[in-house]
């Protein structure tokens, strides 16, 4: 029904020789809609969403096994965390490098748009652009319910992930924050990919690296210097850290000021940069109309 | 014999032309990364975090304390292991993608031979990737301990044997499902979680260990450590050898018999262009 009014509005636009938007939150919606019919029950959502991080999740856990059985020691600012618990510290960085994992992979939208001719269209509706990108990172952000889904199943029946909580805000605002800043991330990406024409391949091909840089593995103190600074460009690697100290070091809500902090800078810098790519893409494809090209 | 040798050589042939003339540097990129970024971590944990100090149950599982150099070599193995499920294991997939399968059936070939062919390419290319990675862990701290060279080349032509099978397998599941990702990334997660690559199956949860050790690689890949890092009892290669024949036979087995349906299957029902 909704999807029908959308079809039909800018006919009746075009129709009455008036210009007009569609109400940003019905865009969204329906992009959202449009991306859980789509991709949710499929296989290749439980892979990327649920089996991979389960076993990316074993797989570095198990690379800790060799070392220690227990817990590490984690150090933000030089204040050491000594027992911070592996299979938390592990879990922590799967929920939140699959949830940046999900935004990135969304910035693939204008390739699939591209791919299936209806990038032209989609771009001479008069939706709003940001909120068709908005949708469609939210679309993906649900995606992460088969995560959620089953950790808890995962953890439900043995496994203790050593949660040390003494400030409730403090895990709030690193949750939220953390999480809105890879929205904002995965919006910028997206974006960019307009350009690009290379979003899947950006997508992938930035696992690894980000994984790496961000502390997903091991911790930012124990990485190369030059490495770990650049990390601090990415919000996964804030927002681990926030996530972490909050969740399982016990920080309260002046340790991680400066993380929260950061993270509120990146998510208004993310959204203006997504802003800016978009208005030069849909200028350049005004001017050269070459946009739908591969 | 002269026959099946050419369509073997002809294959790679055109299947090495193919990868190098169209040479994608972000293929490379993508088989690359994840070994790279186990090498990373390794070198982290290993060097900096904990100092180069290992637990005693390391030492025991695998007679040596050198984990920078046990991930090593199981990163090197896992190369192998992506060129087996994503080139072997679609080799036919592409065809069809390609719009040459139906022709591929009607040649009078011996379409294990092709097969043979298609490995025999990927696992050439890999080997390329195989010496970038040896010469930048050599760079991070990689040392060879001792050779074993009757042991190592035993554990290599095992190996491949066993990725052949494997590869055989996969290829059967890509063609029928007309799956292009899924099958191939599922298996690579879980070889490359369970069959030993960044830890010694013995550390493992036993839940973990039984998995492990329905995978031949897990055997190959002891094999392959013992030429190289450390040396290891007559016993425990000779159940290593065992275990990976046995499982390696089962696997060719098996996908010699998916193969022969599959050309049975695209005579009756005439379906194998249909995507």
């Amino acid at each position: 029904m909704l999807g029908n009014q959308i079809l039909k509005t800018p006919t009746s636009i075009f129709q009455g020789g008036r210009k007009t938007n569609l109400g940003i939150l019905r865009v969204i919606l329906a992009e959202m809609r449009k991306n859980y019919k789509q991709f949710f029950f499929t296989y290749y959502t439980l892979f990327w969403v649920l089996f991979l991080p389960l076993g990316n999740g074993l797989l570095y856990y198990f690379m800790y096994l060799p070392f220690t059985k227990t817990f590490i020691q984690f150090e933000w600012l030089g204040h050491s965390y000594p027992s911070m618990d592996i299979i938390g510290f592990t879990l922590i960085g799967q929920l939140a490098y699959t949830f940046f994992l999900s935004t990135l992979l969304a910035g693939a939208i204008f390739d699939r748009e591209r791919e299936q001719g209806t990038f032209e269209i989609m771009l001479l509706s008069p939706a709003n652009r940001l909120a068709i990108l908005l949708g469609n990172t939210f679309g993906a952000s649900i995606r992460y319910l088969w995560l959620l889904v089953g950790t808890l199943f995962f953890f439900s029946f043995s496994f203790s992930i050593g949660i040390q909580i003494n400030d409730f805000a403090a895990v709030f605002l690193s949750l939220l924050l953390s999480l809105l800043a890879l929205l904002t991330f995965g919006l910028s990406l997206a974006a960019f990919s307009i350009h690009s024409r290379r979003g899947g391949l950006i997508a992938i091909a930035c696992q690894e690296p980000v994984a790496y840089v961000s502390g997903l593995v091991v911790p930012q103190n124990a990485l190369p210097q030059t490495l770990a600074q650049a990390g601090y460009l990415i919000p996964l690697t804030i927002g681990l850290i926030a996530l972490r100290l909050s969740l399982l070091g016990g920080a309260l809500l002046q340790d991680i000021q400066l993380l929260l902090l950061a993270l509120v800078v990146m998510i208004v810098v993310y959204v203006v940069l997504a802003h800016y790519l978009i208005k030069v893409a849909e200028k350049s494809a005004k001017a050269k109309g070459t946009l739908a090209m591969f | 014999m002269w026959h099946f040798l050419r369509v073997v050589i002809s294959t790679a042939k055109a299947s090495l032309v193919a990868q190098w003339r169209f040479f994608r540097w972000g293929g490379m990129g993508l088989r690359l990364f994840p070994p790279l970024l186990n090498l990373g971590v390794a070198w982290a944990l290993y060097n900096i975090m904990f100092e180069g100090k290992t637990l005693d149950a390391f030492g025991r599982a695998t007679s040596n304390s050198d984990y920078f150099s046990f991930v090593l070599i199981g990163s090197i193995f896992y190369i192998y292991i992506v060129a087996s499920l994503f080139g072997l294991g679609r080799a036919m997939f592409w065809e069809r993608a390609q719009g040459t399968i139906e022709v591929l059936f009607l040649s009078p070939m011996n379409y294990v031979a092709y097969m043979i062919g298609v490995a025999a390419a990927s696992f050439i290319t890999s080997t390329v990737d195989v010496l970038l990675l040896f010469f930048l862990g050599n760079v991070l701290g990689f040392r060879v301990q001792h050779v074993d060279a009757p042991l190592l080349i035993v554990g290599v032509l095992l190996m491949i044997l066993a990725l052949f099978g494997l590869g055989l397998i996969v290829n059967a599941i890509t063609l029928t499902f007309r799956d292009r990702v899924n099958t191939a990334n599922t298996l690579m997660t879980v070889l490359l979680v369970f069959c030993g690559i960044v830890c010694p199956v013995a550390m493992m949860p036993e839940w973990a260990q039984i998995i492990g050790k329905a995978v031949p690689f897990t055997y190959g890949l002891d094999i392959l450590r013992a030429s190289l890092l450390y040396e290891s009892d007559f016993a425990n290669v000779l159940s290593n050898i065992v275990g990976i024949m046995a499982l390696a036979s089962l696997y060719i087995i098996i996908g010699i018999i998916l193969l022969k349906r599959i050309e049975e299957n695209s005579k009756k029902k005439a379906l194998l262009t249909v995507f």
